[in-house]
């Protein structure tokens, strides 16, 4: 008993010098967060995409991907109101974050202010060109909303065949559906050769027959969508019905959908059962249907963290995931070149995101680069098609010429 | 001319989901003075149930449709007990502040399930191709939903006209007191109210499911566009309901199809029914087929 | 009156002029007189974090727009489901101003207490506008009246390009003594700020309802055919409670607006005229202490029910489904809660602890 207690004495000791000796090791905690909407409005995105940031963050403190020092993302509910995000901001920066991750366009522009007094980079989930409008800090993950409308206006230019293609937008009720309308416009402006025929704003419509059939008489053969999935599954099963969906691209005396990133997805593909087939729809992902590197690693991301399978495939996980792998891999620029993270670092090495230091985060169709000059993170779009029910790669990803064009 | 009528029958089809979804919401106000805010979120849940009792529990549609009706009639049943029941003789404010309360509460249960983040649709049901009647069409899906929507409402209208209950619960909306002095048991008759009522939000729910998928979002708002509809109706007529809610359907058709795109204006047929509403309330406040109430000091 | 101004421990009222004293002994005075001074104070003793800043100026505009709510809807009787359009109005008058005159105009930096005030007249201008069919309809019908204006606000804003499109509009930070107020005193100087209206509110509140329009309010919400007889006008007094509303909300907007430095339609749903009713009621309706309690309870609520959130994820990471499922749930829980067992409110509460402690060490 007493020659056990007589141990204890070292024991003891030798253990609070290791301890003592490795607390003061450097292990850094890098703090970022995110405030997002995983109830109210758009959650349906918004749940994924949380995931996607959390099992990403998850993954780099497990695997040691920065060493000892592990990153930290608080994840908040903003319900979709700027008001609470702004609350959550506060918040996150009285913790002192480094990196913030934004998402609605509501939120981001009315912040955008804040961004720029603090200092601080910030990636939205939002990829309204208007972000960048006025603002330094904010970095668009991918190509914006206009520019994908942009794109898919070239792709309809491009293989239309017979004359000038009639067009149709049909989009969201707010800032978010309109903010690209004058982009297109201008594109054609500047020598793009397409009629926009109509600017259709959906409501909460149960029946578009009528507007189908308008269009028709208008003969309209393409429709750019730029909205939300579900108003899209609407439009798309009633022109089903009517057998005024094209059997391919451009088909004459049939309408064609094409659509922006929020309007596609799996999701779609569950909304509209088989009326989404031949819709075209374009983002800068890659999506778990085209197998690849990065959606392997995504496969195993989600098995790793016991996600469901329709998670997994969500697109809108990949864009989490994106995007914290975006930040950490800023993070982890900074801390090669022995810098220490900080907002200023972070955001200098965020700009300096192109040429040869241009990043894959192998989830997307082209690295992404920042400068300067070009806060949108991946250029390039890729076209999708539905294809017995799962989105298929169409051609190769390619970068909207227009997007330069209008910008003099 | 076939665009006009290609409105008019669009409207029909949208107006008699909106009867459908007033139908209930006109149930519960005729029997006990309730205006139920929840409504929509009862929508949403029958929409729900229909769904997971086809997917997942492998019923045919019909059944599962029916079997919804069932589970909702004991859920609004249920939920006038516990919450409602209490409140008789309370102020107005506190039983529409009650429903406030249940909706958001049934919101939260919503988002408990796999339905309040992420997009199911049910799987086909009906042939694709439409019907073409003449220069118009209609699907198979909105044709059954429609049908169902006039043997539905024909059903109530006989239960409240013949059976002794729907007597009993016109009894009841009349006179209170006077009905208690027969023997009807008001409490009862408003639990019956509120059962119906589920039951025709979850055949709404299952209808509206089925033409657009299931969306949280875009379900629970029909619990706010049936304000505008049972307005014009008059909040205690069934008959108005289903008046105003075709008339409401071809009016957003008509806003969405003649106004939209002209004059800069867009997305006209979201507000046209409030502005209507309000209309409505200055000129006729008890709408086309609603009951004048006398007030005495 | 008893011979004690200072303690009074029954109704010693021998006029109604002594009934209606806002302050029935000096003790309660110096009590409140005491509570003020701390309010001042307080931030001066207390490292508060910004957020926690924000949540109280954010507690606090929302009992300014409450103090409106329920003169219409508590004192009136008339249930509003359009609050926060009010609130909205208020918000976008100054957005409407900025945008047209640049958001850093000398009238938006310099001239902002006018610019309140501004934004609560046009908020009274639209309330009474929306409370105009009070003179035919009563009850529900009012009530959904108010429901429609909030949906046509809500159309309105996000439909027209002077207003942004319902996009954020943003304001420029306001001048004080010469100098801008900066980031880092944003939060303490719109506390000062915003605890200086609450206080008016408060008080001209507590002072109208002395006075026969204050009277002819709660006259026409007990009985409005009684109070026709009395020679109350019944549909005047309930456009006069309206238009009251509108101000306190559009002046909550202004608030709002230049807290937050900016104005976006999300901040302004039907989602949060819910909130708003929420706060009156459990609060309890019909009660001033009602309008602060309210807001304090409900944004608490929210606050602690998002810690607890955040500490349940710890254990079960990948149900975030449940976590946040609670938000609603609990929400809709207090007020149904409330209705069915406390239909007075936090406000009984406080008056039955008031009593408490005046009659200790005697009780019923």
């Amino acid at each position: 008993m007493r020659s056990r207690q007589f141990w204890m004495v070292p024991i003891t000791v030798a253990l609070l010098t290791v301890m003592f000796a490795v607390a003061p090791s450097q292990a850094e905690v890098y703090k970022m967060a995110l405030s997002l909407a995983i109830t109210g409005p758009t959650s349906d995105a918004g749940n994924p995409y949380a995931k996607g940031v959390e099992d990403y963050i998850r993954y780099v403190n497990d695997t040691k991907l920065l060493g000892e020092d592990t990153v930290q993302c608080p994840i908040r509910d903003d319900q979709y109101q700027t008001d609470i995000t702004k609350r959550n901001f506060e918040e996150f920066l009285d913790d002192g974050i480094v990196f913030y991750l934004n998402y609605s366009t509501g939120s981001t522009q009315a912040l955008k202010r804040d961004f720029d007094e603090e200092k601080i980079p910030v990636i939205p989930a939002s990829m309204d060109a208007g972000n960048l409008v006025d603002s330094t800090y904010i970095f668009l993950p991918i190509a914006s909303y206009s520019s994908q409308c942009i794109a898919l206006a070239e792709y309809i230019t491009k293989n239309h065949k017979n004359g000038t293609p009639q067009v149709a937008m049909f989009i969201h009720p707010s800032a978010f559906g309109r903010g690209p309308v004058d982009d297109v416009r201008k594109a054609v402006k500047a020598g793009l050769k397409m009629d926009i025929v109509e600017v259709v704003e959906h409501g909460k419509d149960l029946d578009n027959t009528a507007m189908l059939q308008r269009l028709m008489s208008k003969k309209v053969r393409y429709v750019i969508c730029q909205t939300v999935q579900s108003p899209v599954a609407t439009l798309i099963k009633d022109a089903q019905r009517l057998g005024l969906t094209a059997k391919t691209f451009g088909e004459d005396g049939k309408l064609t959908f094409v659509g922006a990133h929020y309007t596609g997805g799996n999701d779609l593909i569950e909304l509209a059962g088989s009326a989404a087939e031949g819709y075209f729809w374009t983002t800068s992902y890659a999506l778990t249907s085209e197998p690849g590197k990065g959606t392997d690693f995504q496969m195993m991301l989600a098995k790793k963290y016991n996600r469901d399978e329709k998670t997994a495939n969500s697109h809108n996980y990949t864009n989490g995931m994106m995007v914290a792998q975006t930040a950490v891999e800023t993070m982890r620029r900074v801390k090669q070149k022995g810098g220490k993270v900080t907002r200023e670092a972070l955001f200098k090495e965020l700009n300096a995101m192109n040429g040869d230091n241009a990043y894959s985060p192998g989830n997307t169709v082209a690295p992404v680069t920042y400068s300067p000059s070009d806060r949108a993170g991946v250029d390039s779009v890729q076209i999708y098609s539905v294809q017995k029910g799962v989105f298929r790669a169409v051609g190769e990803p390619f970068a909207p010429e227009y997007v330069e064009k209008i910008k003099k | 001319m076939s665009y006009f009528l290609q409105l008019v029958l669009s409207g029909i089809v949208v107006g008699s989901i909106y009867a459908l979804s007033g139908l209930g919401f006109v149930l519960i106000y005729k029997s006990s003075r309730v205006l139920n805010i929840a409504h929509g979120q009862i929508i949403a849940a029958g929409a729900f149930i229909t769904y997971t009792l086809t997917v997942w529990g492998g019923l045919p549609l019909y059944l599962s449709f029916f079997l919804s009706m069932g589970v909702t009639f004991f859920l609004a049943m249920s939920v006038e007990r516990i919450f409602l029941r209490r409140l008789i003789g309370e102020p107005i404010i506190s039983v529409i502040m009650v429903t406030i309360g249940l909706m958001s509460i049934l919101d939260g249960i919503i988002y408990l399930t796999p339905f309040g983040g992420s997009n199911f649709s049910f799987p086909e049901f009906f042939p694709k191709t439409p019907i073409n009647l003449g220069p118009v069409s209609i699907s198979w899906t909105q044709l059954v939903g429609v049908i169902i929507t006039f043997i539905l409402i024909g059903l109530f209208s006989w239960f409240f006209k013949k059976s002794t209950i729907g007597i009993s619960m016109r009894a009841v909306s009349d006179d209170q007191l006077a009905s208690m002095s027969v023997g009807i048991s008001v409490p009862r008759v408003f639990g019956l109210a509120w059962a119906l009522a589920g039951m025709s939000a979850a055949a709404a729910g299952g209808i509206i499911g089925n033409i657009t998928g299931l969306n949280f979002e875009t379900l629970h708002a029909f619990g706010i566009i049936v304000f505008p509809v049972v307005i014009l109706g008059g909040l205690d007529s069934i008959v108005g309901a289903v008046v105003a809610g075709i008339i409401m359907g071809v009016i957003q058709q008509f806003a969405s199809g003649y106004l939209d795109g002209k004059w800069g204006l867009n997305g006209t047929a979201d507000v046209l029914p409030y502005i209507i509403l309000l209309i409505i309330l200055l000129f006729k406040p008890h709408g086309l087929f609603g009951t004048h109430e006398i007030e005495r000091v | 009156m008893s011979a004690n101004r200072w303690l009074a421990t029954g109704n010693f009222f021998s006029s109604y002029r002594e009934e209606q004293r806002i302050f029935a002994t000096h003790f309660d005075r110096a009590v409140f007189a005491v509570f003020i001074l701390a309010l001042l104070v307080w931030p001066m003793c207390f490292e508060v974090s910004n957020k926690y800043m924000l949540v109280i100026d954010n507690i606090m505009i929302a009992m300014v727009a409450i103090i409106g709510l329920n003169l219409v809807t508590g004192f009136a009787g008339l249930i509003s489901i359009g609050h926060a359009a009010f609130v909205g109005v208020g918000a976008y008058t100054l957005a409407f101003i900025a945008r047209q005159m640049g958001d850093s105009h000398i009238l938006i930096t310099h001239f902002w207490p006018g610019m309140l005030l501004l934004c609560g007249l046009v908020g009274a201008l639209f309330g009474g506008f929306v409370g105009l069919p009070a003179l035919r309809l009563k009850h529900l019908y009012l009530a959904i009246a108010t429901l429609s204006f909030q949906m046509i606000f809500q159309w309105t804003i996000n439909f027209l390009p002077i207003f942004n499109q319902g996009q954020t509009i943003s304001i420029g930070r306001v001048q004080w003594f010469g100098g801008e107020v900066a980031r880092s005193d944003h939060y303490l100087f719109w506390y000062y700020v915003i605890l200086i209206v609450v206080i008016m509110c408060g008080l001209a509140v507590r002072n109208l309802l002395r006075t026969r329009y204050g009277r002819s309010l709660v006259a026409v919400r007990d009985n409005d055919r009684a109070a026709d007889a009395m020679g109350i006008h019944p549909g005047m007094t309930k456009v006069f409670a309206f238009a009251l509303a509108g101000f306190f909300a559009g002046v909550a907007g202004g608030l709002h607006a230049y807290l937050y430095r900016g104005a976006g339609i999300e901040s302004f749903t039907l989602h949060q005229s819910i909130s708003y009713l929420a706060m009156a009621i459990v609060g309890g309706l019909g009660t001033l202490t009602g309008s602060f309690w309210g807001p304090a309870a409900i944004r608490l609520l929210d606050l602690q029910v998002e810690n607890l959130v955040e500490w349940s994820a710890r254990f079960m990471p990948a149900n975030m489904n449940l976590a946040t499922a609670l938000k609603p749930l609990t929400f809709g829980l207090v007020i149904v809660l409330f209705l069915m067992f406390e239909p007075r409110g936090i406000a009984n509460w406080w008056r039955i602890g008031r009593t408490y402690v005046k009659l200790w060490p005697f009780r019923y």
